[in-house]
């Protein structure tokens, strides 16, 4: 019993304070100004959504032993596609779902590149990145523009809950959903047959090829599915967060989205909670920058999401053990 | 190859056709790799209404076409040589060195720190000093990850992705603030230039820069492969549980890999400075780190292969300018190129298939076992 | 054998899947509208091995062979790392080298700078091509621009945003007749969008979202604007913030920028003034989903280039880019160039939609500050350098 204890405490410890620190800074902060603490919570709640997404994306591919460093580049091309389609049909939801084609056609890429041909994945992910980026500069058209983006839907009585109501139920689509992945992922990968395999395949493909399991269809399926949702993760930038796309607007998220899926150890709680921390540090930052009085060059001010995951990745979390045949091909006998 | 081959040729071929066949065997994918893309390139081109040959033969003159023109590939290519160097050296003992671009930064700075700072010092020792001092900046920007990695386990990655963004606060503040360049009328965010005995000469069309970024690649090959060090990190890349086994101390080859990764980033940035720009200014060497990534792939992570890695993908940023202007085609397209030629060079497969090759186990490489190795 | 030729197969398949998705958005992205094209050369096979000294015939026939003549006017502009139609100042640059074509008979061309140490290379392939008039926009490119204007004196250089400092000291060696600094007071600018802003709350909050300090044109615009913001509401309450990024983020984050509007709107504000390229785009973006906020735009009359912010956009902060260049450039060629600093023309855009929404007294009292600003009994208090 205090064994386990022990290491519930161990486990969890670290996160129930950091989780605790945070209520009580954010109850705080509410009785001195509620409308300052909201703001700073909501924006926390958007940074934060491209990242999760972007590490849901790479957990997937993780879970089933293929690296994916081209989060980035599928962010970039499916936003850009969205975009477009938005433009050319200014039907929003049929652009979003080809940002998510785009983003799977680009798993399909990267699938087939690291298991198909065996090609190294880091090869495989870069190649991706500059490809996004240099189509989507050199194909971006000026005076493209959409009329509207997708708008925020208020879940009736709950957006009316003082702070969380606004924060949590006062979104637009996309961040709903992807709420609700972390969820779905999280379930899937821990309490379903598919997540079983697909974490033997990451864990022990030999041994998954040994029991029947399709090494190379789970390994493409999740990483096809990883890039819809980098896809997601895309539209939301041009869709729903901007309304507009600009080249190399992702500006280096797809790779603080792969920070933040090491962060939160390979599981979407972990990068959710490691997104969020992230995203409160860059609402902290810009609040700070409002109220102005810091005698402190903005610089530093600007440092602080980096500092902060830093500090509490070596002070909290430090090491984490990724799936054990992550990176290698496989090959059947 | 197979005994039968091996026999055939021995019987067949001549001492030096045997030796011209590995050259060919050794050139013949990333030469087809190259072409396949520039073909690609070409189709692209051609969809999007531009002229490909136009846009190649400007592209061409503008990297080799007169004497400039090949001094600003060597220009471009010599911060690519470090910054490959600097990733390759850290795939060798398994790390991913995704933070070259803020230790080449901190090169950059601290280079142009000693460059404005200091005067009256022969160039034989100014330029030098500033050199040094800019690796060194590089150097320990580099331990920093190194030492999280050993003494609390966080992943270089997280750590070299958020150090990168750290350190463009910090440059940028200083070029803003405590170093900025105070000459009367400038409201500019940059430093001083550098005093002329810093600078790093031309000889000729051969910026000096770019022999040392050659001879630190020799260094770089000699350390790993003619040294105990170099088998060491070889070694920890390789299986760090057996080198742990084997007496070898990985937590210092750990710190040390990252620390020698990062001096060879931060003398990228600081022949930048001394060679180049003149100066620090923040938006002067964007980009240059991450492209080392693209370059360590390129290159196979062997030194001698970042060479001619960078020296394609700096001819190809010195001729983008020359193709805007004769042929109207968007600098991006070198981007698909580069993306293209990356691909083809990886995934051999295609490329043997193509010329009929089988396939040679040691050129196989795979960097992403690296990746889950704590 | 069979297994490789499906993969190559496959492998096509996905190339022409993706050329297919991307191919309809491009029809010829830079199409620079001064260039003419090589023609013929397709009769060298092997085009990609092309001889250098071959191909530079050919640009000699097409590129230089009028510019360098007497009769042929010719005027290039190198734009500052971003793209000519960056819906801010390049591209307003841009438009007035656009006059000068459609009114002077210019022959016209441009180049996107995409690495900041191309702009010496980029500036020499206009002036080796015997180009009469070279525009550099942006403050980065002052040095390069002197430099070249110091090699270059039968050609006259406008250098956008670049202050000139050797008007000021007593080194006439220092002297660059063929040079002129386009630059404008951006902070008076500013001041009369803060004005605007602080008449315009209900809240008493207003909010500036900018590009980063390490431009100084922002800098101006955001002093500018509290100034005038306090000059008419002492008591405003003003929030405004820098992109946290680097040079090369800040001015291209439109994310970050929509966050940081929303950010503010959610904590009260309700003017928004978005200064700092595409990362202001994306906040005067997002304000226009909001209703009873206004934003303001910089630049250029943001109600031609952002034509998602109409909802909110009362006015822009304008620079008036494009008549000051066209103005410089008809002096070149008229032969009466004014070497040294060329003060721009600032001041709001049309109001547009709005006209009706504020009041004639607010209207008046813009006029007033306005006035007050040119004849120097109003100071905005900014002092570059000082």
């Amino acid at each position: 019993m205090t064994m386990d204890m022990k290491q519930l405490w161990k486990r969890y410890g670290p996160l129930a304070i950091i989780l605790l620190v945070v209520i009580v800074i954010t109850a705080w902060r509410y009785a001195l100004n509620p409308q300052t603490t909201t703001a700073v919570l909501a924006s926390t709640l958007r940074q934060s959504t491209p990242l999760v997404l972007g590490a849901l994306c790479g957990l997937l591919g993780e879970r089933s032993g293929v690296i994916n460093i081209g989060i980035e580049g599928q962010m970039l091309l499916a936003a850009f596609i969205g975009f477009l389609t938005s433009v050319w049909t200014g039907n929003l939801l049929l652009a979003v779902l080809a940002g998510v084609g785009v983003g799977a056609l680009l798993g399909l890429l990267l699938a087939f590149m690291s298991v198909t041909l065996k090609m190294d994945q880091i090869i495989g992910g870069t190649v991706i990145n500059i490809l996004a980026f240099g189509l989507t500069g050199y194909f971006y058209q000026a005076g493209l523009t959409t009329q509207g983006k997708l708008r925020p839907i208020p879940l009736g009585a709950l957006a009316d809950i003082p702070l969380i109501g606004p924060v949590l139920f006062n979104n637009p689509p996309i961040t709903y959903v992807t709420l609700l992945l972390v969820v779905i992922i999280h379930y899937v990968l821990f309490y379903t047959r598919w997540g079983l395999r697909t974490r033997a395949v990451g864990e022990h493909p030999r041994a998954a090829d040994t029991v029947g399991i399709n090494v190379y269809l789970v390994r493409y399926t999740n990483v096809v599915l990883g890039g819809a949702i980098a896809g997601l993760a895309g539209a939301y930038l041009t869709l729903e967060a901007v309304g507009s796309f600009e080249r190399a607007m992702t500006n280096g998220r797809g790779f603080v989205a792969l920070a933040v899926m090491i962060f939160g150890k390979w599981t979407p709680f972990g990068a959710w909670g490691a997104a969020l921390l992230f995203g409160l540090a860059t609402a902290i930052q810009t609040q700070l920058q409002f109220a102005g009085e810091l005698a402190i060059p903005h610089q530093f001010i600007g440092m602080l999401p980096y500092v902060l995951t830093i500090v509490v990745l070596a002070g909290f979390v430090g090491r984490a053990r990724p799936p054990a045949a992550i990176g290698q091909p496989y090959e059947t006998e | 190859m197979t005994t039968e081959q091996e026999n055939l040729e021995q019987t067949t071929a001549s001492s030096v056709g045997m030796a011209l066949l590995r050259v060919w065997r050794g050139v013949s994918v990333p030469i087809t790799a190259v072409l396949l893309a520039v073909v690609i390139g070409a189709i692209i081109l051609l969809v999007s209404g531009a002229s490909p040959v136009a846009a190649y033969s400007a592209l061409i003159k503008g990297s080799f076409g007169d004497g400039d023109a090949v001094a600003r590939t060597l220009e471009k290519a010599t911060p690519l040589v470090l910054s490959g160097l600097a990733v390759a050296f850290a795939f060798k003992a398994g790390l991913f060195n995704i933070g070259a671009q803020g230790q080449l930064l901190f090169g950059a700075i601290i280079a142009a720190a000693l460059g404005f700072g200091i005067e009256g010092l022969p160039a034989i020792i100014h330029i030098p000093l500033a050199l040094f001092g800019g690796a060194l900046a590089g150097a320990l920007y580099g331990a920093i990850p190194g030492a999280l990695k050993t003494y609390t386990g966080a992943h270089e990655v997280i750590t070299t992705i958020m150090l990168n963004f750290v350190a463009i606060n910090i440059t940028d503040f200083l070029a803003n603030g405590p170093w900025k360049d105070t000459s009367p009328g400038n409201i500019v965010a940059r430093t001083p230039k550098i005093a002329p005995s810093a600078v790093i000469p031309e000889i000729g069309n051969v910026p000096l820069g770019f022999v040392l970024a050659v001879l630190a690649a020799v260094i770089t090959w000699w350390l790993l492969w003619h040294t105990t060090l170099g088998y060491e990190i070889r070694t920890v890349g390789l299986n760090p549980h057996a080198a742990e086994y084997a007496g070898i101390r990985v937590a210092w080859i750990t710190i040390l890999t990252m620390m020698l990764s990062g001096l060879l980033a931060g003398m990228g940035g600081a022949i930048e400075t001394q060679g180049v720009v003149g100066r620090y200014q923040p938006g002067f060497n964007v980009g240059l780190g991450f492209d080392g990534i693209t370059i360590a792939l390129l290159g196979k992570t062997h030194p001698f292969g970042v060479i001619p890695a960078a020296l394609l993908v700096g001819a190809m940023k010195a001729g983008a300018s020359q193709m805007q202007f004769d042929a109207g085609v968007a600098n991006e397209i070198t981007d698909v190129i580069q993306a293209l030629i990356l691909f083809f060079v990886a995934a051999d497969l295609i490329v043997r298939w193509i010329l009929r090759m089988r396939e040679t186990d040691e050129e196989k490489i795979t960097l992403s076992t690296g990746w889950g190795k704590q | 054998m069979k297994k490789r030729t499906a993969l190559l197969t496959t492998f096509l398949l996905l190339l022409a899947l993706l050329l297919v998705a991307c191919g309809g958005g491009g029809e010829e992205p830079a199409a620079n509208e001064g260039s003419t094209t090589t023609t013929e050369e397709t009769t060298n096979e092997e085009a990609t091995n092309e001889e250098a000294t071959n191909e530079e015939t050919t640009t000699e026939e097409t590129g230089e062979a009028d510019c360098a003549s007497e009769e042929v006017f010719c005027v290039g502009l190198v734009t500052d790392v971003g793209e000519i139609d960056d819906k801010s100042f390049n591209q307003s640059a841009w438009e007035g080298v656009k006059r000068a074509e459609a009114e002077l008979g210019a022959k016209i061309d441009f180049i996107e700078t995409k690495d900041a140490k191309d702009y010496a290379t980029n500036i020499g392939l206009f002036a080796d091509n015997g180009y009469d008039v070279i525009v550099t926009v942006g403050f980065a490119l002052g040095e390069a621009t002197a430099e070249a204007a110091a090699a270059h004196p039968d050609i006259f250089f406008i250098g956008v945003d670049q202050f000139q400092a050797w008007p000021f000291d007593d080194d006439a060696s220092n002297d660059l007749p063929n040079l002129a600094g386009l630059i404008f007071p951006e902070d008076k600018a500013g001041f009369l969008a803060g004005a605007l802003a602080g008449m315009m709350t209900e809240s008493n909050t207003i909010a500036a979202v900018l590009g980063t300090d390490l431009v100084p044109p922002v800098v101006a615009f955001k002093e500018g604007y509290e100034a005038g913001a306090r000059f008419v509401n002492p008591d405003i309450n003003i929030i405004s913030t820098y992109h946290p990024g680097g040079l090369d983020v800040a001015f291209t984050d439109p994310e970050w920028g929509a966050s940081t509007a929303k950010q503010a709107i959610d904590q009260g504000a309700d003017v928004v003034f978005g200064a700092g390229g595409k990362t202001g785009n994306g906040a005067i973006i997002e304000v226009a989903n909001h209703e009873g906020v206004y934003c303001i735009g910089v630049d250029t009359d943001q109600w031609e280039t952002v034509p998602e912010a109409h909802p909110c956009l009362i006015s822009s902060a304008m620079k008036l880019i494009t008549p000051g260049v066209f103005d410089l450039i008809s002096a070149a060629k008229d032969g009466n160039f004014p070497a040294g600093n060329f003060v721009g023309e600032v001041g709001l855009a049309p109001f547009h939609d709005f006209d009706s929404v504020i009041p004639q007294e607010v209207k008046d009292r813009l006029n007033e500050i306005d006035t007050g600003l040119r004849d120097g009994s109003i100071e905005t208090g900014y002092n570059p350098g000082g």
